[in-house]
């Protein structure tokens, strides 16, 4: 990691030009940030997850991968994890393609209705749903006001509202990339189909469809990547069926002070989603994934 | 290559992301705040038997040995003391009962925080930078266990023969008494008053969900328990399996909670019609906020906040007289004027107004210590047990 001037200086060993080695010199910043404050932390968690308490070894792996509840939750945490991203498409979707044929003033308001509860707190929007679910909630008192139901639904406390709660979070994930991908598909292509004969379905799921994967994957690993990581959202909305991962590893952290444990269990956690990302890049180019993110 | 280097370095931003998106609010295991009510303090700072002293074997007839320092502490002038609590209408009480009124007798400046966190002692210790000199913990912190972490308590100061049976150790003293208890809406049942944790359990004679706390070694194992007709004496070592199957007979009617704030909403909202709670948060729910929610004290599990000095800390000595004179017994009770929590010091008088609501002055047969020893010794096992039948 050279000093920018020094590459200048030595322009000709510069392999890049000297344009892109300059620019590239503002990244090194956010590198340093990132090795001192992130990777290196990550490497100690590595080595406490054998080394605490002293002569551990694998023994923390072994005590996870041998706990029946710790199996069951990681299990429920990709689940989870799956569930909302398929919640999230199929919301996000339609709502980035309305966006994107719409003309640009109303696209504007549309990201103003998805950014602003991105902009409030996660744990005002998750008690939100909380008064608004519960048995003695919102919906329910009013149902039960109008005589509709006479036992309150089970709206609360199981998986359905833990989606619900998350997939709202987790929407600007899903509907940011998709819009930026979307909008660049030149219109003229869809309309090319149809004077070819497509109808506008087949127009649509032949052409449209294909163009927009890019926003498609990078929107649903985001999604995915960023469900895994949840716990107060399930904690408050769901029941104890809907634990999920990181809840077990901040009580290790915060109230069995048992780091070695969490370590380990946040190394297994890393390993997976590394293992998951790894799968979905043979079949998209992760490329594409982040370009899509960043060209918008 | 490039494009694959590339790709990992963004999903370390992902990733650093989603780690700031599952930030905090973590089950904090204690005694946490309630609202203050503004009775004065009538009973004389030397008096002997207290509501307190129902719980103890041997009442001094004379009343408490009082050191000198308890009512002239020494001064501290240019001293500083970092003390650690957690917040709210909790601290606050605390605040008035002992940081301010040490302060102004000694002259020593007290900064406080108002974050306790186990976790946050313990890096503290590791890093070798420790600047809190005297926090105030749970009753799952402090023990043999964290020996590493912690000074231990200097008995010359603090009156270890005054504090209730088992709640002074090596390395922590108890802070303020509480009970874990049941609460109940007064408005649900008809008028019939649940009178144990059998009833607790009974859904057919009381209907509608019911509050548990969400923690393995917060009480919940024990009250499954009693209810299931297990002697307070024969409690421990709990007998897991069993409280697990009577937990499963209500499994359906639970909801769970993991902040007092939290039981007090539940229960205030109507949306639990019973909850085990701590017993100041189920006071609040009926003084402050005004719901029709009452404390059956059978069968209550008494516990404590306890207070621990870091290890390492330079400011050890100051902390130590410190807890000294807030252990002795006309100081020890003074928190009970702001707050619904008793003294641990058993000669200590209370606030006469909340004395009807403190776990010390309901202490009865049915009432049970909380045998902290045990399960922070079993806590492994008693996650796993608790965590693979609750996921199931």
């Amino acid at each position: 990691m050279s000093a920018p001037v020094a590459v200048k200086g030595r322009a000709g060993r510069a392999r890049r030009g000297p344009l892109i080695s300059r620019w590239g010199s503002l990244a090194v910043p956010l590198l340093v940030l990132l090795t001192a404050a992130f990777l290196l932390p990550m490497l100690l968690i590595v080595v406490r997850s054998v080394t605490d308490p002293a002569d551990i070894g694998a023994g923390n792996y072994v005590t996870f991968f041998t706990n029946e509840a710790d199996m069951r939750v990681l299990g429920n945490t990709f689940y989870i994890a799956v569930i909302c991203t398929v919640a999230c498409l199929a919301v996000g979707y339609p709502y980035a393609y309305l966006m994107a044929i719409v003309p640009q003033r109303v696209a504007g308001i549309m990201l103003v209705f998805v950014l602003v509860p991105f902009w409030s707190s996660l744990l005002v929007r998750t008690f939100a749903w909380e008064v608004i679910l519960r048995d003695t909630g919102i919906i329910n008192t009013l149902l039960l006001n109008l005589k509709v139901i006479t036992e309150p639904l089970p709206l609360i406390r199981n998986t359905f509202a833990v989606i619900l709660g998350m997939s709202q979070i987790l929407l600007p994930f899903m509907v940011l990339p998709l819009y930026s991908v979307m909008q660049r598909i030149d219109p003229e292509l869809t309309r090319a189909a149809a004077n070819l004969g497509a109808g506008p379905f087949a127009a649509f799921r032949r052409v449209f469809v294909p163009l927009s994967f890019p926003g498609i994957t990078a929107g649903s690993l985001l999604v995915f990547v960023l469900a895994l990581g949840f716990y107060i959202t399930p904690t408050i909305l769901g029941s104890a069926r809907e634990t999920m991962i990181s809840r077990f590893i901040a009580d290790q952290v915060q109230v069995r002070v048992n780091w070695g444990l969490a370590s380990a269990m946040a190394v297994i956690l890393m390993v997976l989603t590394f293992t998951v990302l790894a799968i979905a890049s043979r079949f998209v180019k992760l490329r594409d994934v982040y370009g899509a993110l960043g060209e918008s | 290559m490039r494009i694959r280097s590339r790709s990992i370095a963004a999903l370390f931003v992902v990733i650093a992301i989603s780690g700031a998106c599952g930030s905090s609010a973590t089950p904090a295991p204690t005694g946490a705040p309630t609202a203050a009510p503004t009775a004065a303090m009538t009973a004389a700072p030397t008096a002997a038997a207290t509501a307190a002293a129902t719980a103890a074997d041997t009442a001094a007839p004379t009343g408490a040995a009082l050191a000198p320092f308890c009512t002239k502490p020494p001064s501290q002038a240019g001293q500083t003391l970092t003390v650690v609590s957690y917040g709210g209408a909790y601290q606050a009480a605390q605040d008035k009962a002992w940081f301010k009124p040490y302060a102004a007798a000694t002259g020593i400046t007290i900064t406080q925080s108002q974050d306790s966190a186990n976790a946050t002692i313990k890096s503290q210790v590791e890093s070798g930078q420790v600047s809190w000199d005297l926090v105030d913990v749970g009753n799952d912190f402090g023990l043999d266990a964290n020996a590493n972490l912690l000074e231990p308590i200097d008995y010359s100061l603090v009156p270890k023969d005054q504090i209730l049976p088992g709640f002074a150790a090596t390395y922590r003293v108890a802070a303020i008494t509480y009970g874990i208890v049941m609460a109940y809406r007064s408005d649900k049942f008809a008028g019939a008053v649940p009178q144990n944790w059998a009833d607790f359990f009974n859904v057919a004679k009381f209907p509608g969900k019911r509050g548990l706390y969400d923690y393995s070694t917060g009480g919940v194992l024990e009250i499954a328990l009693l209810a299931d007709g297990v002697a307070p004496k024969d409690l421990y070592p709990l007998d897991v399996p069993r409280a697990l199957k009577k937990l499963d007979t209500i499994k359906d009617s639970i909801v769970w909670w993991s902040s007092g704030a939290k039981s007090q909403e539940q229960i205030g909202a109507g949306e639990v019609t019973m909850s085990m709670m701590w017993n100041g948060r189920a006071w609040s729910a009926k003084h402050v906020d005004n719901k029709p929610v009452e404390v059956q004290w059978n069968q209550q599990l008494l516990v404590a906040d306890y207070w621990v000095v870091p290890k390492g800390t330079p400011n050890k000595a100051a902390a130590m007289q410190m807890l000294g004179w807030m252990s002795c017994a006309n100081n020890n009770g003074a928190v009970s004027k702001y707050i619904t929590y008793g003294p641990p010091n058993k000669f200590a008088p209370v606030d006469p107004t909340n004395k009807p609501d403190l776990a010390v002055s309901n202490i009865n047969g049915t009432s049970v210590t909380v045998n902290d020893q045990y399960l922070v010794t079993n806590s492994a096992t008693l996650d796993e047990q608790y965590n693979a039948w609750k996921t199931k």
